[in-house]
């Protein structure tokens, strides 16, 4: 009987496997991560909605395809916000494989005064977006000792939001003009709201204010400032700080029983959304509290769950006993463009038509305000079908005009180190581990330090 | 036992085999490179790396400068890495003692042959497979002082619940009971000492003493000492480097008021939220000495306490 001969197989020698696995480790070494070459341009986006997304990639592929030369790479959208999202902006560009810009929700300075990102001016000079056509304010925002790091592209305009129909059950006046004009007002009229039912706190006015981003603006309300850019300074523990913040915690004491955790147990009062730790619906949206601060963003949000009532208004600021004048704020849309973009000057003319043209189309679907003077305001499109023309040709105004008071925030090359430090201030206070003044004077020591230690080269 | 001891001087296939010798271990020394290599690579280089970053002033974006010992300096004044330190220390001395006993009591309940011993192991064991993050989000979910199920349960029964991780006063020690709910490997490891404690020892503690707790004391922890060094070693190191939760639950900032704020999570935020490379780095010296001292105390000490089978005394 034949029997079938096989081939023995060839045995793997150790040598074999030796260079087998080096060829391997080599292969997976060099493979490139990018493939991006110059001429194509990439943008990142630390987040946002498939909408905000989409328009982003729309805007950059549509006048990538308009000029010669140019192709739009796939947007990155998503790569996780703040910390996650420098940290991996920064991997890159100390890897070598920048985007040629990024849109950034944090203070441009911060990384650009270390020469993470190129200096716009000399660009801006030569463009139709020079440094006069955008608010003074909030082009400072992106600009340290004379340089200019990124471009206010679009904000969200902070003001005070109102419940009108939660006013008129009350028999209050709900128009713009008869909102509180100063703190002593507001927190009067928010008694006027407040319920409780034992511990159990049911409708609320007003609350006294603790977002670390927006603290700038409650301290210009009050006549202080959190950091003077101008001579390099915090100035977390001035005297018009150290009294706001015991102004806030006597207004705690007065109206919600000095127990910021009470409140935080009823609900999540803080802003127009829900508590993202413990899923507890926004408070705004339910009809139980008057008014908040928030931002122009909510006007297309506020409808994602939507409120329990139809009619909401926006009005300013109050001032505080130190201050004199309403003033605003903002969440930035900054965009910046990399240290070692591989297509600065591409990267700069995308932001030019961004600022511009690309701004008026963002916003007619996003409401994120235009900064630019150029960009000519049409209302988004949510806001006349929510809420009519005439509301939101009213709103659009009314943040055009918020934009021009910005109060200086965003600014410090040491913003997060900042922030944090403002954080844990406002945590000591509200949950009475620190009177305001000792909690202030300890942030300011560690951020004028930091600060200090960053600038020093 | 005796060993044949052949004379290489007078064998003639001594050359060959230390030729053959000599071949097989370079060729284990070959089959080891990838490793060693990935090793030297990923491990020492790092290491060394951060020594060197330790004693310079590196923000990732610019070049590094030399400062020497500044960063260290910097240390002892920042207030977050005293208070980190102190929590983390708080963290390691009460949750370290409190799993050995909690992963010891269990183990000895498993350790009860039962039909549902498998089922059991199983069950303890799973949380231990859940990862760091998620279990931390149910922990924050469960513990909501407003919508949490165990608050509304002690609510129910008249009881004032605490605001656990909302209450600076409250959440360093809610943090090391979350602490206790992965026992899985711990108690791993003991039952794994306890099932390999000698039938006649236990048979004879049995006729010796009827008391459990004699025969507990006096002859089964003594015999799983290596087992509770093990696990107290491993123990110390991994509560000193506490990180996932500490960051989930109280962010950067070690809310609230800085009370869940571990040292790994100020060292985080220094090198990648602040990007002072140069000062986590100094940071990361400092606690692989510490860690480091305190393991070979353990060590040291251990010499009176821990017995293993087959060593006289």
């Amino acid at each position: 009987m034949a029997y079938p001969v096989f081939a023995k197989p060839k045995a793997l020698d150790r040598r074999g496997f030796l260079k087998g696995t080096a060829a391997s480790a080599a292969a997976m070494i060099a493979l490139p991560a990018f493939a991006q070459t110059k001429g194509e341009l990439l943008l990142w986006l630390p987040g946002g909605s498939d909408l905000f997304c989409n328009i982003h990639t729309g805007l950059l592929t549509d006048w990538a395809a308009k000029n010669n030369g140019l192709t739009a790479s796939e947007t990155v959208c998503g790569l996780g916000q703040d910390t996650a999202f420098n940290q991996a902006l920064i991997g890159a560009i100390t890897g070598g494989t920048p985007p040629d810009m990024s849109l950034l929700w944090d203070a441009p300075v911060s990384l650009g005064t270390q020469g993470a990102f190129l200096a716009l001016d000399d660009m801006m000079a030569k463009s139709i977006i020079s440094a006069d056509t955008w608010p003074g304010g909030l082009l400072a925002s992106c600009q340290f000792k004379g340089q200019t790091f990124g471009l206010p592209v679009t904000a969200g305009i902070y003001s005070m939001w109102y419940n009108e129909e939660l006013f008129e059950s009350k028999g209050i006046k709900s128009d713009r003009a008869s909102f509180p004009k100063t703190w002593d007002e507001m927190r009067a009229l928010s008694k006027e709201f407040t319920l409780w039912e034992g511990d159990d706190l049911k409708v609320a006015g007003f609350m006294p204010p603790r977002i670390p981003e927006s603290l700038a603006i409650w301290s210009a309300l009050n006549g202080g400032k959190l950091f003077d850019a101008a001579n390099s300074k915090y100035t977390l523990d001035s005297e018009q700080n150290i009294d706001m913040f015991n102004y806030f915690v006597d207004w705690l004491n007065e109206e919600y029983k000095g127990d910021i955790n009470l409140v935080d147990r009823a609900g999540s009062f803080m802003d127009g959304y829900a508590n993202p730790s413990t899923g507890q619906p926004s408070a705004f949206r339910e009809g139980r509290i008057a008014g908040i601060e928030s931002g122009s963003w909510l006007q297309g949000d506020i409808y994602d769950p939507a409120p329990t009532f139809t009619r909401w208004n926006l009005a300013q600021f109050p001032y505080g006993p130190g201050g004199t004048a309403s003033v605003s704020g903002v969440w930035p849309n900054w965009f910046v463009i990399p240290a070692n973009s591989l297509n600065p000057q591409a990267a700069f003319d995308y932001l030019t038509y961004l600022s511009t043209e690309g701004a008026a189309i963002w916003f007619s679907q996003i409401p994120d305000i235009p900064t630019n003077s150029q960009v000519k305001l049409v209302p988004p499109a949510t806001l006349i079908e929510k809420r009519g023309e005439d509301f939101a040709n009213d709103a659009t105004a009314f943040y055009s005009e918020q934009a021009k008071i910005v109060a200086p925030m965003w600014d410090s090359p040491v913003q997060g180190f900042g922030n944090d430090q403002i954080r844990l201030a406002i945590e000591k206070i509200y949950t009475k581990a620190a009177t305001p003044k000792d909690a202030l004077a300890e942030a300011q020591m560690a951020s004028q330090a930091e600060l200090e230690r960053v600038m020093a080269g | 036992m005796t060993y044949a001891l052949t004379s290489g001087a007078g064998d003639k296939r001594g050359p060959r085999r230390r030729r053959a010798g000599r071949s097989e271990g370079r060729a284990g020394l070959l089959f080891a490179l990838p490793w060693m290599t990935a090793l030297i690579l990923f491990t020492f280089v790092p290491l060394l790396l951060t020594f060197i970053f330790a004693q310079m002033k590196f923000q990732i974006t610019g070049p590094p400068k030399w400062i020497g010992w500044d960063n260290y300096e910097a240390m002892l004044i920042d207030s977050a890495v005293w208070v980190s330190a102190k929590n983390s220390a708080i963290y390691a001395i009460v949750s370290v003692p409190l799993k050995l006993v909690l992963a010891l009591g269990l183990a000895l309940l498993l350790n009860r042959a039962t039909s549902l011993s498998g089922f059991y192991r199983t069950v303890f064991y799973l949380p231990f497979l859940m990862p760091a993050v998620a279990g931390s989000i149910v922990f924050i979910l469960l513990l909501s002082p407003g919508a949490g199920p165990i608050n509304l349960i002690l609510e129910a029964l008249g009881f004032s619940p605490p605001y656990w991780l909302k209450d600076p006063n409250a959440a360093l020690w809610t943090l090391v009971l979350i602490s206790l709910w992965p026992l899985g490997v711990e108690t791993l490891v003991f039952l794994g000492g306890l099932q390999n404690i000698p039938q006649d020892v236990s048979e004879a503690a049995d006729l010796d003493s009827s008391r459990a707790w004699h025969k507990l004391v006096w002859i089964t922890i003594p015999l799983i000492t290596p087992m509770i060094l093990f696990n107290l070693v491993i123990g110390v190191i991994s509560s000193f480097q506490v990180f996932t939760q500490a960051l989930v639950i109280g962010g950067t900032t070690g809310a609230p008021a800085e009370s869940t704020l571990m040292y790994m999570v100020v060292l985080y935020r220094a090198a990648f939220r602040y990007f002072n490379v140069g000062f986590a780095a100094a940071m990361a010296t400092v606690l692989f000495l510490f860690v480091l001292l305190l393991t070979l105390l353990i060590f040291r000490s251990a010499r009176s306490w821990v017995y293993y089978e087959g060593e006289s005394r």
